[in-house]
């Protein structure tokens, strides 16, 4: 494969490459199962008491596990919002058919892999999860049983050994052979972006640690548990009582198959949202239904007067009412959304842009310093509490710092980028102003927008000569490049950088920029 | 096909690649019989089993109380831990009387597994005057000990097959010893457990 990696030179939006970070959670998921798997023992009797004792004896157990955990939540999470991402920008559009496909199948893929992993904990929401999935898969017309037969096994023993046999190997596998189909040419790793998204994913794990649940025993009865949460929404259908197989495998297949139909009935020839209001409504709709059914599957009445059942189960005229209702309303905020940013489109067009429009933070080569270095200190005391939390049997905390120094690594690269970039940058070219006093400002030509942000931002102080220069120049507003020799240097490198700036959504440009 | 023949216009490479075509069909027919890998055969018993009851002796129809009942594994093996699997456990049930329980043949006994088919805990047979029924612990499905059919309870709202237990049938020999004939587990015969079974009548 002609599989590239790029590593911006500067911070671009995370919206381009989320499809990125769900591979970069797919590997931390990798190397943390691996090291679950030394522990974890996949049979009835002792799966649950092997999990215990990672959480509980093993050291660091606690924080693989909860890391393990967490990041699988992420990856689904993150693989949605990319999926959405793509979908509201067109980007299945010209010839990346294949790429929507592979993807769809492999966030199907992604889910099964999360619910079988926490179903191998055979904890008593484990087995609850596993029998509706059993009985979802006897449900099926003719084939259910016996398709039940051979992918489940025979028992609880089969299950929990095949459910870890899908988990560790059938499943992953699948998911890296799509994905060498899924993957585009470039791959865009923002080193800062990695890291933040694991601290994130430590500090979850430190502040809302997973619990164990309970040991399932079949003589006693189980406790209320709902599943995780991307199958709260099927678990609400399911709840409604109506039949098995129309709730809970006709529904979802529907969705699913409806999604991979997605290109092919989306017949725009425009990428934006604005321009493809069905597919825009259509889209909203589904997100909007989507977190209506992912909350109601999480709400059961707090009545505990009541039967369990009275409280477990769903009106489903009420239920089927509000998700048809959700589809005018979603329709209606597509058109007001639409309209809205037509509008601002339309006005923007109308008036010149503002100077101030779009600027980046730039630093002084001595507050670079100054940052850096205090991050730097911040980070050696934190590895003392770390120390500390560790020495004091604080699992959470100190998992919770860990995240924290990866979340201040984070900050220390992004800076450490910056600052090299700005060092390499070619020295400045004689000084003149990039903007042409006054004549410039009347042609229909808008100003670069942050030719002049570096002076407000590296300079706060020099104010007489912006004052003076504002004075020539009724329309821009803040500040004039002809403020010194040496901010005029940093402007004009700023204004090429705001320029690709503005950009850097499009795949193509990360590649442009390549550091050593 | 048909049209091919009739029209007689099958060029060369065309058939040489229906040959081809056919070629891999029957190359890969054999290994469509290997799909029977997937499904564990350790619950297909050939032979009739004893009815072995927590005591280690079997069943018989003159000592077993009417009214009363007993978990029994079921296929057994020699591992514990497979033994304890809830797949494996039975309720062996003698009717109470009202019901045919004192008859001194097999139609006095039920067997129906233990696994609840709402969520899959164990049930068991409450002998108590007035209750006489199968209760789940967890949320209070109630079974018919007569077919095995729930009748309270969520797993009486499950529509067929998923409302009556898997049930095994028994036989008994001239010493009135009962034996559990092998199952056909399939939900139109003995029925799946932890799924359900059709009822016939």
């Amino acid at each position: 494969m002609g599989l590239k990696f790029t590593f911006p030179g500067r911070f671009v939006s995370p919206l381009g490459f989320l499809g990125m970070i769900t591979f970069v959670l797919f590997i931390i998921l990798g190397i943390t199962g691996a090291l679950l798997m030394l522990f974890y023992e996949p049979e009835l009797d002792r799966a649950w008491n092997s999990v215990q004792n990672i959480n509980n004896v093993i050291p660091y157990g606690f924080h693989i596990r909860n890391i393990h955990y967490h990041a699988s939540n992420a990856m689904v999470m993150v693989a949605l919002l990319h999926m959405y991402y793509q979908y509201f920008s067109g980007r299945y559009k010209i010839r990346n058919e294949i790429l929507w496909v592979t993807g769809i199948l492999l966030g199907v893929l992604t889910i099964l892999e999360a619910f079988t992993g926490y179903d191998i904990i055979f904890s008593e929401r484990a087995e609850l999860a596993i029998s509706i999935a059993a009985s979802l898969t006897n449900s099926i017309p003719v084939l259910g049983p016996q398709m039940r037969d051979a992918f489940f096994g025979g028992g609880f023993h089969d299950f929990v050994l095949r459910f870890y046999a899908f988990h560790v190997f059938f499943l992953p596998i699948f998911l890296l052979g799509l994905m060498v189909v899924h993957f585009p040419r470039f791959l865009v790793f923002d080193v800062p972006m990695v890291m933040a998204i694991s601290g994130a994913i430590m500090l979850t794990g430190g502040v809302f640690p997973v619990d164990l649940g309970t040991k399932f025993d079949p003589a006693s009865p189980p406790g209320i548990t709902v599943p995780e949460w991307y199958l709260t929404g099927l678990y609400a259908f399911l709840r409604t009582m109506f039949d098995k197989f129309v709730t809970g495998v006709a529904w979802p297949g529907l969705f699913i198959a409806a999604l991979l139909l997605v290109p092919f009935i989306d017949r725009y020839k425009k990428f934006s949202w604005k321009d493809r209001p069905i597919v825009t409504a259509i889209g909203i709709t589904s997100l909007a239904q989507i977190m209506v059914t992912t909350y109601w599957g999480f709400y059961i009445d707090p009545d505990i007067k009541k039967a369990l059942l009275e409280r477990l189960v769903i009106d489903p005229i009420f239920f089927y009412l509000v998700m048809l209702l959700l589809v005018p309303l979603s329709f209606g905020f597509t058109y007001m959304m639409i309209k809205l940013a037509k509008n601002a489109e339309a006005n923007k067009k109308l008036q010149p842009k503002k100077a101030t429009g779009k600027s980046s933070i730039n630093l002084s080569q001595k507050w670079i310093y100054i940052i850096f270095i205090s991050l730097l200190g911040f980070q050696v005391y934190l590895n003392i509490m770390a120390y500390y939390a560790v020495l004091n049997g604080m699992k959470n905390f100190s998992l919770f710092i860990i995240g924290i120094i990866m979340l201040v690594f984070a900050g220390m690269f992004h800076i450490y980028r910056h600052g090299r970039t700005m060092a390499k940058a070619p020295p400045p070219p004689p000084s003149k102003p990039l903007i042409p006093p006054t004549a410039a400002k009347t042609s229909p030509l808008p100003p670069k927008p942050a030719a002049s942000a570096p002076s407000t931002t590296q300079r706060p102080l020099a104010a007489p000569p912006v004052q003076k220069a504002t004075g020539n120049q009724p329309s821009s507003s803040t500040s004039n490049p002809e403020a010194s020799s040496k901010t005029q240097a940093r402007g004009a490198k700023e204004a090429k950088d705001a320029d690709t700036h503005n950009a850097t959504t499009s795949p193509s440009i990360p590649r442009k920029e390549k550091p050593e | 096909m048909v049209a091919i023949e009739g029209s007689g216009k099958v060029s060369r490479r065309d058939f040489l690649k229906l040959l081809a075509a056919a070629g891999t069909v029957l190359t890969f027919v054999p290994f469509v019989d290997w799909g029977k890998f997937l499904p564990n055969p350790a619950g297909k018993v050939a032979s009739r089993a004893k009815v072995e009851l927590p005591d280690g002796t079997q069943a018989n129809v003159k000592t077993f109380q009417v009214n009363s009942s007993q978990a029994v594994i079921y296929p057994k093996t020699n591992d514990p831990t497979l033994n304890k699997e809830s797949f494996r456990i039975w309720q062996f049930i003698r009717l109470p009387e009202e019901l045919g329980g004192t008859k001194n043949d097999v139609s006095a006994f039920r067997m129906y597994s233990m696994v609840c088919l709402h969520l899959w805990c164990l049930w068991k047979y409450w002998p108590d005057p007035g209750r006489k029924r199968g209760e789940c612990p967890c949320h209070g499905s109630m079974y018919d000990p007569l077919t095995g059919k729930a009748f309270a309870g969520p797993a009486s709202l499950q529509a067929p097959p998923s409302n009556v237990l898997a049930r095994l049938d028994l036989e008994t020999d001239s010493d009135g010893n009962i034996w559990i004939k092998p199952p056909n587990f399939s939900p139109d015969a003995n029925g799946v457990v932890g799924f359900g079974r059709f009822l016939k009548e």
